[in-house]
């Protein structure tokens, strides 16, 4: 679909032109009898980016995920998947899709390669297409010479990787991905990603994927957004949204008279003891020659610098810790907990 | 249009990827044989003996075989709920619903994929007849309309009990179900009995059974060659079909949510 196509639909285009494949606004969902899963959200995902939905078990991550592959409707709010509404033309929605589910979905009692097939007549890939789509994603995710066997004697990996391999075959527009790397061992893991990456690097797909880890989140998203109790609580990319959480800090090694105070350009100073400084500093990186000038300038010499920068983890804790403590806050967390426990993660 | 026969496509892609699992392995339809084979060789031979007890001049056991037969693809298509619950658990399910295919596709789809369970068992049954010498109508066109009739009951009765997992949800609870309901249906129809020889209250719930119309259709092209009810049994079936499949596509996303 081109772009004059879209705004013909009357979708909205961000200002570089890259027109949204999802925006979410005002997305609600209540459970009958139970707590609001999803308490009015809105996000854009871009055409083309790797986008993030983080936070900790019950915040709404799944549940969000189901709504927008019209597998559960929402209670209130909309949702657009490259301009067209999810709740009137669900099939439309559907065929622009691939869903990677938390729980492996692969059919252990067929092949690999049946698996793929099946799927790729689901959505209609051409009969020509198919069987060349199918050896190319086979081949290229590793799976070529096991691709006769069946799938109920494939490592926890290589399942997870012909779940993927899939959307090489189907070609979707969008693909979800519900916590592609969870129960893998690093090796697996890191293939995984690797072949995300390729999915969305090689064929453009955009990805929208929810996970746990948070160093993968880092390394995979382009934006993110992290929910908590059926809210986001904050969304950007990841570089900055470390920076918000507070700068980088330098522990540097010394010999000599320890400062009692440095220059306010290089920074503030946090603590400073028995040859070890701690300072605090906007860019880290860029603060190392200029404090090391500045010590040596001052008859004081630097053993070693290092630099410890936020990590998303700092982000994630920040804004998704559970506040049990809070006020009337523990039922909220305990009916988030019930309702895992009776529609599933 | 298009949507139509693209319905039409994705439920025979979901059938076929259940006649790929039974060419892989067909040990459990195999074990399911078992069943009809003793109803047919020890309960069959027995009362063979008695006169009198199959109308028209049939000896019992060509009286029962249709009855058998409606009986295995009964028990093949109230466990397939099971199935379906099965797969939400390891999330097939899902994955199936979140592809283009409509809901209805998908559950008719289901259907039929427990029909081709059902042909699996008619064969083996058809097969088992010859052998031990059961005298039955082969005509070809008697056997493809016993193979309609199969696969419509399978569709039925399948849809039945993927209704029955939207509200039940657990495999455990779909065993029980399935054993509540399969004895008293079994019982309470011409399957192994004529409608003559029961009380008179029992042959007035057997007039709601299905089994007892799916059972009529088959005896009549197996045995009889009478073809007078065979219009109303089929009308029945397809009735009954066609609300359990509306019944299993509405309700379906119960299982998801």
């Amino acid at each position: 679909m081109t772009v004059a196509q879209l705004q013909a639909r009357g979708a909205e285009l961000p200002e570089n032109g890259t027109p949204f494949a999802v925006q979410v606004s005002g997305l609600t969902k209540v459970y009958p009898n139970g707590p609001r899963a999803v308490d009015s959200i809105s996000f854009d995902v871009k055409e083309g980016e790797i986008f993030g939905l983080l936070g900790p078990n019950g915040a709404g991550k799944t549940t969000t995920i189901k709504m927008i592959t019209t597998l559960s409707p929402p209670t209130s709010g909309s949702i657009r998947v490259f301009g067209i509404d999810v709740t009137s033309s669900p099939q439309r929605v559907r065929e622009m899709l691939g869903f990677v589910p938390q729980a492996i979905s692969v059919d252990g009692d067929l092949t690999g390669y049946e698996n793929l097939l099946i799927f790729a007549k689901l959505f209609s890939v051409d009969r020509e297409k198919r069987k060349e789509r199918i050896n190319e994603a086979l081949d290229l995710f590793g799976l070529a010479d096991r691709a006769n066997d069946l799938v109920k004697h494939y490592s926890g990996g290589m399942m997870r990787r012909l779940e993927i391999a899939q959307a090489l075959v189907n070609r979707p527009r969008l693909l979800f991905l519900d916590e592609p790397s969870i129960g893998l061992d690093p090796y697996s893991r890191m293939q995984v990603i690797s072949h995300i990456r390729q999915l969305n690097r090689d064929f453009g797909t955009t990805i929208l994927i929810t996970t746990h880890d948070m160093a993968e989140a880092d390394e995979l998203c382009d934006r993110l957004a992290i929910m908590n109790l059926g809210k986001i609580a904050v969304s950007g990319a990841p570089r900055e949204l470390k920076r918000a959480v507070g700068g980088d800090v330098l522990t540097v090694t010394i010999s000599g008279k320890v400062p009692d105070s440095i220059p306010a350009d290089l920074g503030s100073l946090v603590s400073s003891e028995q040859g070890t400084v701690k300072i605090l500093t906007v860019d880290g990186e860029k603060a190392i020659p200029h404090i090391t000038n500045y010590f040596e300038q001052n008859g004081v010499v630097v053993e070693s610098v290092s630099l410890s920068r936020p990590t998303l983890d700092d982000v994630f804790m920040k804004y998704a810790k559970a506040p049990l403590r809070q006020e009337g806050s523990f039922r909220e967390a305990r009916s988030a907990r019930r309702t895992i426990s009776r529609h599933g993660r | 249009m298009i949507s139509l026969q693209r319905s039409v496509s994705s439920a025979f892609t979901i059938a076929e990827m259940e006649a790929r699992k039974i060419r892989h392995d067909s040990t459990e339809l195999w074990m399911r044989t078992v069943q009809p084979a003793l109803w047919l060789l020890i309960f069959g031979e027995v009362f063979n003996t008695l006169r009198g007890l199959a109308p028209g001049g049939f000896s019992y056991i060509q009286y029962i075989a249709p009855g058998v037969l409606a009986q295995s693809v009964l028990f093949v298509a109230i466990f397939y709920g099971i199935n379906i619950v099965w797969e939400r658990d390891v999330g097939l399910l899902t994955k199936l619903l979140s592809t283009p295919s409509s809901r209805t596709s998908v559950v008719v789809g289901k259907a039929l994929a427990a029909g081709v369970r059902g042909i699996f068992m008619g064969v083996t049954l058809f097969a088992l007849a010859l052998i031990i010498g059961v005298n039955l109508r082969f005509d070809p066109l008697d056997v493809a309309g016993v193979f309609l009739v199969v696969v419509l009951f399978a569709m039925c009765f399948s849809c039945l009990s993927m209704t029955l997992a939207s509200f039940l949800k657990t495999r455990d609870r779909m065993m029980g179900i399935g054993q509540v309901i399969t004895m008293p249906l079994f019982f309470a129809s011409n399957a192994i009995y004529p409608l003559s020889l029961m009380p008179v209250w029992l042959q007035y719930v057997s007039k709601y059974n299905p089994l007892s119309y799916v059972v009529d259709a088959m005896r009549s092209m197996l045995l009889t060659g009478d073809y007078s009810g065979l219009p109303v049994d089929i009308l029945v079936l397809l009735a009954s079909t066609a609300f359990f499949v509306f019944c299993g596509s509405t309700l379906m996303k119960r299982l998801i949510e």
